[in-house]
């Protein structure tokens, strides 16, 4: 294992008030890591829209869980895994997903929603989720990290 | 520092400065939302918000300029965006609001661009 392998986990409740919680977490964790600064704000940015996509659907109408976040990063991507055993959100192949999201005609209608899981196909390189029933969802989220030259 | 902050304003009879401060997400922009909310039930639709204080802003806090953005316009009103920070502005770039919203650079800008 190299010296630039890091790996950290972090369990916080699923309210909102957490996510400063977890954007601190992933500032410690992407200063230790590879990835280039440049892209530090971005990959904070994507990860905790989709924390709060989790903490705001993933638990409608049910007794509020967990929310885990795993990051494991090498000389190769930052890559992010978000667990909840909440109600299953397809964030990455949803319907909402699929649509191709006309920005500027969806701003203009004053629509407010999809704009997270935009900003979270357009930050990252890699947007995957699973869920089985009755098993924990996971939301994977990876940026790859290009060495300059 | 406070996680959020809100002081508002009076720029003129007509023109409401909104001071923001902190960090407008998914935990803090209900308290925008409903701050603006209570603006447009007392009449008041023109509006500059200051966001050089803002530390932080995800999809959450955008989402409530762009509902401000045709609530305002509905209401005979409008809105004037002031200052961005660099994480600011790069979310605003990023989701195209850059070229929606218009920019001042200070409170008499603001009024300028906010004139009947």
């Amino acid at each position: 294992m190299s010296d630039s392998h890091v790996t950290d986990k972090l369990e916080v409740a699923a309210e909102t008030r957490n996510l400063a919680v977890v954007r601190e977490f992933l500032h410690s964790a992407i200063k230790r890591s590879l990835l280039p600064t440049g892209d530090a704000n971005k990959v904070v940015l994507a990860v905790d829209e989709a924390v709060a996509n989790t903490i705001q659907h993933g638990y409608e109408g049910m007794e509020r869980g967990n929310v885990e976040i795993l990051i494991d990063a090498d000389d190769q991507s930052f890559r992010v895994r978000i667990r909840d055993n909440g109600i299953s959100y397809d964030t990455a192949t949803g319907s909402a997903a699929k649509a191709e999201l006309d920005l500027q005609a969806h701003i203009a209608s004053g629509n407010k929603r999809g704009l997270g899981l935009f900003i979270m196909r357009k930050v990252m390189d890699e947007v995957r989720y699973t869920s089985r029933e009755g098993e924990v969802n996971e939301l994977t989220l990876v940026k790859y990290i290009k060495v300059p030259g | 520092m406070k996680e959020f902050e809100i002081n508002l304003e009076q720029l003129s009879p007509d023109v409401t400065l909104i001071h923001i401060a902190g960090w407008l997400d998914a935990h803090t922009f209900e308290y925008m939302e409903q701050t603006i909310n209570n603006l447009f039930d007392e009449g008041k639709v023109r509006l500059a918000v200051e966001l050089s204080d803002v530390e932080y802003i995800s999809s959450a806090g955008a989402g409530v300029f762009i509902g401000t953005l045709s609530a305002s316009h509905e209401r005979g009103g409008d809105i004037v965006l002031m200052n961005p920070t660099e994480p600011v502005q790069e979310v605003f770039d990023m989701l195209g609001l850059s070229q929606v919203f218009k920019f001042a650079a200070s409170p008499q800008e603001a009024l300028k661009a906010l004139k009947k």
